[in-house]
C-alpha cells in the first residue's frame, strides 16, 4: 500500500523519472537478453537498473522468478565492460537474498578479487561476503585474510567490513583473521585503520581484558586516523559507563586527551563523550564544555550545530557549567540557520534567568512558524522545563503554548504541547482553570482523537473540582453532539465523572445522559445506560465505585479470566478478584529537567511481564492448585555477586497463600555441569518451604530456573479463610512472619566436562554453594492500585476497620525523604499526586492505595509533621480487619 | 577512446569470425574440468589446482574460431544448476574420472539425469574419459559400456578418451573443436573416426 502512495506522489511531483511505470514481468522478460551472445553491456546494464530499481522500490520477487534472472545474469561474468560489471556486483548484492543457489558466482567473484583490476576487488569482496554462508566460508577464508592485508586500501576496507558482517554468522571462523586485523590496523589509510579497529573491537567486545589492552596499546601508539579514534573514544566511554564511578582510569584521561587533538572530529566525540557520562562533575565537565563554547562561534554551521545541540541536552543536566557559554548563544539565536537559532534559544531558556524569559519568549515566537514540528517539539519541551523552575512563569508560558496549540501542526508537535500542558496543571493549581478553559477550546477544533479524549478525560477528572463545573459541560456535550463515535464515548464517561461528583449538576447530567442513550454507536450508548442507571442509584459508595475510580484489574488478564469461565460454565457468579490486578504505573521521579513524555511505556511492559510469570509458572503442575498470581516482584534481586562462578537473580512471585521463589541461576565455568539444582531455603517463623522444582541441568551460560515453593503459615492473618473470632487475634502476635529474612543455599551436583567438546565425565559430586540472604517485605504482598479520587475511595471502604497510630520518624529530617521513604517500604501507590511535597511546607497528606493479597483494598493516609524530626499519623482503611494489622504492625 | 577503438575492433572481428561456439563442461568433482580448460587456453598442465566453487568462464581463440567454455562445478551441490548452463548451448561436454572406478556409477547417473531434462533435448553431448595415463583406467568401449551411453538415441553422442598431464589426444581434440566450423555432426563424426 505505502508503494504505491509513493508512486503516485511521484507522478505528481512531475514526472521526470524514467522508471516510474516499470512492470516487473516486463523486465524481467527483458532480462533474457543476458542470455544472447555477443552481450550488449549498455542494454544489460540498464536492465540491471531496472531489477535494482524495483527491488528497492520493494516490489516483491519470487524465488523462482529471482533464481531465473540470476543466473541469467550470471552470464554476464563474461563481458569485461567495466560498469556492466559493477552492475552485476549490485545485483548479486540486492538478489543474495532472494534467488536460490547464489554461490555460484563464488569463483567469479574470487577471480575478480584476487585479479589485477583494482576498481574490481574491492566491490567483488564485498559482493562475495553477501553470499557466502557459514558452510561456504571455509572456502574462501584464505583470500579473504589476503584482503585484509591489501596494500590496496579499498580491497583491505571492504575485507574489512565484511568480516564485520561476517562475524554476526561465523565468530568462530572469523576471529581467527585477528593477525591480519591487527596487521591492517597500522595501515597509513585512515578508512583502513578504523575498519580494521573495528573489527578487532567487535572480535574481543565480550572480553573486557582483551579490549583494555587494545586500547591502552592504540592511544600509546597513536593512531592516524581520526575516524579510528572517534571509535576508541566511543568504546573508552562504554567501558566508563559499564565501570561507573572511577573516573580517574586511563581511560577518561585518554578521552580527555582528545580534547586538544586536531582533527575537530574528533574534539567533538571527546566533548559529546565527556557531556554524556553519567554522573559527570563539573569539574569534568568544564573542558569538554569550553570546547564547544569554541564551537559555537566557528564558520562551519555544522559545528555550531553540533555544539549547540550538545550544549542543550547538558542544560538539562548541569545548567550551571553552561551559563559561561550563554554569551556565544546569546549570539547564536540570530543564527541564520534556524535549527541551530531553535537550540540556541532552547539552551538559554534553560540557563538563563528568570528575567529574560520574555525576551526570550518574543524572539523565539518571530520564527515559531519557519521552524519544522520536530525542533518546535524541543521548544515545547524547554517550555516545560521552565514552567517547572518558574513556577510564577506560567501565565507567560502558558499563553505562548495556546498560541502553538492553535497554529497548525503535526501530532507529536500537538501532543508535547497537550502533554505539557497537563502537566504544568497538575504541577501548579493555580493555572489550573485557564488551562482547562484552553483546552476546552482545543477539542472544539481536534483533529486528533487520541488528544481529545486524553483531554476529556482531564476535563471529567479535574473539572468538578473547581470552583464553576458548569461552564465545562456544554464543550463536553458538544462532543457527544458534533464528534465521531470514539471522542463522544469518552465524552460520555466525562459527563457521568460531573455528575457523580456535583449533586446538584446531577438532575442536568441525567438529561444528557438519557439523550445520549439514543446514540448510534453501541459503546457509547452502553456507556451512557451505565452510567445512567449507576447515576440514578444515588449512591456515593457505587458512584465512587463504578465511576470515579475505574477497574484497576489487568485488561489482558480479565479478558482471559473471562474466557476462561465461558468455556466452562458453573453455577458461580465469575469472581473478579480471581483476575490479576493491573500494575499501576510506577511513576518515576521525573528528575528535574527531563521532559515529559518518559513515563509512558512502563504500564504495557509491567502488565505483560506478569502475564508471562503466570504463563510459565501454571505450566508447572506443582503450582496449579495456587489460584491466581496476585504479585510478582518488579525487579529481580541479585543472590551473587556479578562476576562470581555461578550467578543468580530471584524473583519473587506472590500467591494468595503461597509465595514462590523463581532463582534464574548462570554457570558461568564452561567446564563443568550443573545438574538437579535446587535452592534450599531456612524459612524463619511463619513460612514454611513445601517443596523444591529443580532445574535439570545448567549448561555453560545458558540460563536455568528453578523454584521454591513456600506455605504462608496457617495462622498467617492473611489467609484465604480467615475468618473471625479467635484465630485472627492469635495470627496478630506474629505479624512479623509477612515480612522476614531466608537464608538460601543453592545446591546441586557438580560434573565436569570438555569445555571444547562438551563431553561430559558420568561421575558428579554433590556440593553447596551459599547466596545472600533474601528479604521479603510488606510490599510484597501489597499490589499498587492508582485511585484516581481517593477521597472517594476512602468512603467506599468506609471505617469499619480504621486503625490509627503515631508515629516519630526520628532519623528522617525532611518530608521528601519520608514520603518516598514510606512509598517504598510498603510498596503502594501515591493518589492525588500526594508524592510531591509542596515547597516551604511543614505538613503534608501522604495518600496510598494498594491491593492486600487475597485481594482487598488497602488504603492508607498518612499526615507527615516536620518539626526536627518527622511525626507521622497513620491512618489505615479495608474493608478485611488483617491487611490493616499487617500494615500497622509493619510500620511500627 | 581507447574503448572506442576497442569496440570498434570487436565489431570487425565479429564480422569477420563469425564462428564462435559455446560449450558447457560438467563432470563430478575432481575429473579434471578446470585442467581440461587451462590446457586447451594456456597449454599448461598444472597439477594442483583447487575445487571450483560456481563456474569458470573462459574464451579459448584458436584460428579463427571463438570457443566460449562454462566450466561448471562438480561438487553435489552445484550439480542442480549445471542444466542452467547446458541450455542453448552447441554442446556439453561431460567429464568423467576414468581411473576412478567407484565413482563411474555416481557419474553415469548423473549424466543421465542431466540429459533427460526437457530444456537441453537434441544437445549434442560429448563424453570425455579424462586420465587416462593412471593405470586401469577405463578406455573408450569400457566407458560405453559402464556409462551406458548406447542408450542415448535422441541425440548425438560421443565417447572420447584423454588425459590432461599427458596431453594425450589433447592436440586432436582441439583441432577438431577448432576445425568443426562445419557442422557439430562432422565433428562428432571425426572424432569417431580417429
Amino acid at each position: 500500500m505505502l508503494k504505491k502512495f509513493d508512486k503516485k506522489d511521484e507522478e505528481s511531483g512531475g514526472g521526470s523519472n524514467p522508471f516510474q511505470h516499470l512492470e516487473k514481468s516486463a523486465v524481467l522478460q527483458e532480462a533474457r537478453v543476458f542470455n544472447e551472445t555477443p552481450i550488449n553491456p549498455r542494454k544489460c546494464a540498464h536492465i540491471l537498473t531496472k531489477i535494482l530499481y524495483l527491488i528497492n522500490q520493494g516490489e516483491h520477487l519470487g524465488v523462482m522468478e529471482a533464481t531465473e534472472a540470476f543466473f541469467a545474469m550470471t552470464r554476464l561474468f563474461q563481458s569485461n565492460d567495466p560498469t556492466l560489471r559493477r552492475m552485476c556486483y549490485l545485483t548479486i548484492k540486492k538478489m543474495s537474498s532472494i534467488a536460490e543457489d547464489v554461490i555460484i558466482v563464488t569463483s567469479s567473484l574470487t577471480k575478480d578479487m584476487t585479479g589485477k583490476d583494482d576498481n574490481y576487488r574491492g566491490p567483488a569482496v564485498r559482493a562475495l561476503y553477501q553470499i557466502t554462508d557459514s558452510t561456504m566460508l571455509q572456502a574462501i577464508e584464505r583470500y579473504m585474510k589476503q584482503a585484509i592485508v591489501d596494500k590496496v586500501p579499498s580491497v583491505s576496507s571492504s575485507a574489512l567490513v565484511s568480516s564485520l558482517h561476517l562475524l554476526k554468522t561465523s565468530f568462530d571462523v572469523v576471529k581467527r583473521w585477528v593477525n591480519e586485523a591487527q596487521e591492517a590496523a597500522s595501515s597509513d589509510n585512515i578508512m583502513v585503520q578504523y575498519h580494521a579497529l573495528g573489527l578487532l573491537y567487535h572480535i574481543r567486545k565480550n572480553d573486557r581484558l582483551a579490549v583494555n589492552k587494545m586500547l591502552s596499546k592504540f592511544t600509546r601508539h597513536g593512531l592516524k586516523s581520526p575516524f579510528a579514534y572517534c571509535l576508541m573514544i566511543r568504546i573508552a566511554s562504554k567501558l566508563l559507563e559499564e565501570e561507573a564511578g572511577s573516573r580517574d582510569s586511563p581511560l577518561f584521561d585518554f578521552i580527555e586527551s582528545c580534547l586538544r587533538n586536531k582533527h575537530e572530529m574528533v574534539v567533538y566525540e571527546a566533548a559529546s563523550a565527556i557531556v554524556n557520562l553519567p554522573n559527570c562533575t563539573a569539574k569534568e565537565l568544564a573542558p569538554a564544555v569550553s570546547v564547544l563554547q569554541l564551537f559555537c562561534s566557528s564558520p562551519k554551521a555544522a559545528l555550531r550545530y553540533a555544539a549547540v545541540r550538545t550544549l542543550n541536552k547538558v542544560a538539562m543536566k548541569h545548567p550551571s557549567a553552561v551559563t559561561a557559554c550563554n554569551l556565544d548563544l546569546e549570539n547564536l539565536v540570530t543564527d541564520s540557520n534556524r535549527s541551530i537559532a531553535t537550540l540556541a534559544i532552547t539552551t538559554l531558556l534553560k540557563t538563563g534567568s528568570e528575567s529574560s524569559i520574555d525576551r526570550l519568549m518574543k524572539q523565539i515566537s518571530s520564527f515559531m512558524s519557519e521552524i519544522s514540528d520536530e525542533f518546535k517539539v524541543v521548544v515545547v519541551q524547554a517550555i516545560n522545563a521552565l514552567c517547572q523552575k518558574y513556577p510564577r512563569k506560567h501565565a507567560v508560558l502558558m499563553n505562548f503554548l495556546f498560541t502553538m496549540l492553535r497554529e497548525e501542526g503535526g501530532f507529536e508537535y500537538k501532543r508535547a504541547i497537550v502533554d505539557c500542558i497537563i502537566s504544568i496543571i497538575e504541577e501548579n493549581s493555580e493555572s489550573k482553570e485557564t488551562g482547562l478553559s484552553h483546552l476546552c477550546e482545543f477539542i472544539e477544533d481536534c483533529e486528533f482523537t487520541v488528544l481529545a479524549t486524553r483531554i476529556l478525560h482531564l476535563l471529567g477528572q479535574e473539572g468538578p473540582k473547581t470552583n464553576n463545573p458548569s461552564k465545562y459541560i456544554r464543550f463536553i456535550y458538544n462532543r457527544v453532539v458534533l464528534e465521531h463515535e470514539e471522542v463522544r464515548a469518552g465524552a460520555v464517561s466525562a459527563l457521568a465523572k460531573f455528575g457523580a461528583q456535583n449533586e446538584e449538576m446531577l438532575p442536568s447530567i441525567l438529561v444528557l445522559l438519557k439523550r445520549c442513550v439514543m446514540d448510534d454507536d453501541n459503546e457509547v450508548r452502553d456507556r451512557a445506560t451505565f452510567y445512567l442507571n449507576v447515576l440514578e442509584q444515588k449512591q456515593k459508595a457505587l458512584n465512587a465505585g463504578y465511576i470515579l475510580n475505574g477497574l484497576t484489574v489487568s485488561i489482558p488478564g480479565l479478558e482471559r479470566a473471562l474466557h476462561q469461565y465461558t468455556l466452562e460454565p458453573s453455577e458461580k457468579p465469575f469472581d473478579l478478584k480471581s483476575v490479576p490486578l493491573a500494575t499501576a504505573p510506577i511513576v518515576e521521579q521525573r528528575a528535574e529537567n527531563v521532559p515529559v513524555a518518559v513515563a509512558k511505556q512502563p504500564e504495557k511492559v509491567a502488565a505483560t511481564r506478569q502475564e508471562i510469570f503466570q504463563e510459565q509458572l501454571g505450566a508447572i503442575p506443582e503450582f496449579r492448585g495456587l489460584g491466581p498470581l496476585f504479585k510478582s516482584s518488579p525487579e529481580p534481586v541479585a543472590l551473587t555477586e556479578l562476576e562470581t562462578e555461578y550467578v543468580v537473580r530471584c524473583t519473587k512471585h506472590t500467591f494468595v497463600s503461597h509465595m514462590v521463589f523463581q532463582f534464574d541461576c548462570t554457570n558461568t565455568l564452561n567446564d563443568q555441569i550443573l545438574e538437579n539444582v535446587t535452592v534450599q531455603m531456612e524459612p524463619t517463623e511463619g513460612y514454611e518451604v513445601m517443596g523444591y522444582i529443580p532445574a535439570k541441568s545448567l549448561v555453560y551460560n545458558q540460563p536455568g530456573t528453578c523454584y521454591t515453593l513456600v506455605a504462608l503459615s496457617e495462622e498467617d492473618p492473611t489467609a484465604e479463610e480467615c475468618g473471625s473470632g479467635g484465630d485472627v487475634s492469635f495470627a496478630f502476635a506474629s505479624p512479623a512472619a509477612v515480612a522476614c529474612t531466608f537464608s538460601c543455599m543453592m545446591k546441586f551436583t557438580v560434573k565436569d566436562c570438555d569445555p571444547n567438546t562438551g563431553e561430559t565425565d558420568d561421575e558428579g559430586y554433590e556440593d553447596e554453594y551459599v547466596l545472600e540472604d533474601l528479604e521479603v517485605t510488606v510490599a510484597d504482598h501489597i499490589q499498587r492500585v492508582l485511585k484516581p479520587n481517593f477521597g472517594a475511595a476512602w468512603d467506599e471502604v468506609g471505617d469499619e476497620y480504621e486503625k490509627e497510630e503515631t508515629f516519630t520518624l526520628s532519623a528522617i529530617k525532611t518530608l521528601e525523604e519520608a514520603v518516598s521513604n514510606i512509598v517504598k517500604f510498603l510498596g503502594m501507590q501515591p493518589c492525588e499526586r500526594s508524592d510531591k511535597v509542596p515547597d516551604n511546607k511543614n505538613s503534608h497528606t501522604l495518600y496510598l492505595a494498594g491491593v492486600f493479597r487475597g485481594g482487598h483494598d488497602l488504603l492508607l493516609r498518612a499526615r507527615l509533621l516536620l518539626t526536627d524530626t518527622v511525626t507521622m499519623q497513620v491512618t489505615a482503611r479495608s474493608a478485611e480487619e488483617l491487611p490493616v494489622d499487617v500494615i500497622m504492625a509493619s510500620v511500627g | 577512446m581507447l574503448a572506442l577503438v576497442a569496440r570498434v575492433l570487436e565489431w570487425l572481428r565479429s564480422l569477420f569470425w563469425k564462428e564462435e561456439m559455446e560449450l558447457t563442461l560438467v563432470g563430478l568433482q575432481y575429473s579434471g574440468k578446470t585442467t581440461l580448460l587451462t590446457v586447451l587456453a594456456s597449454g599448461q598442465f598444472t597439477e594442483d589446482m583447487i575445487p571450483t566453487v560456481g563456474f569458470n568462464m573462459r574464451k579459448i581463440t584458436k584460428g579463427n574460431v571463438t570457443i566460449k567454455v562454462w566450466d561448471i562445478g562438480g561438487q553435489p551441490r552445484f550439480r542442480s544448476m549445471w542444466e542452467r548452463y547446458c541450455r542453448g548451448v552447441n554442446a556439453v561436454v561431460y567429464m568423467v574420472d576414468a581411473a576412478d572406478l567407484e565413482k563411474v556409477e555416481a557419474s553415469k547417473n548423473e549424466l543421465h539425469s542431466l540429459i533427460d531434462k526437457p530444456q537441453l533435448h537434441g544437445i549434442p553431448v560429448l563424453v570425455l574419459g579424462n586420465k587416462r595415463d593412471l593405470p586401469g583406467a577405463l578406455d573408450e568401449k569400457q566407458l560405453i559400456e559402464k556409462l551406458n551411453l548406447s542408450a542415448i538415441q535422441d541425440r548425438e553422442i560421443c565417447c572420447y578418451s584423454i588425459s590432461c598431464k599427458e596431453k594425450d589426444n589433447i592436440g586432436k581434440l582441439l583441432f577438431l573443436i577448432a576445425s568443426s566450423l562445419c557442422t557439430l555432426d562432422q565433428m562428432f563424426g571425426n572424432i569417431n573416426d580417429i
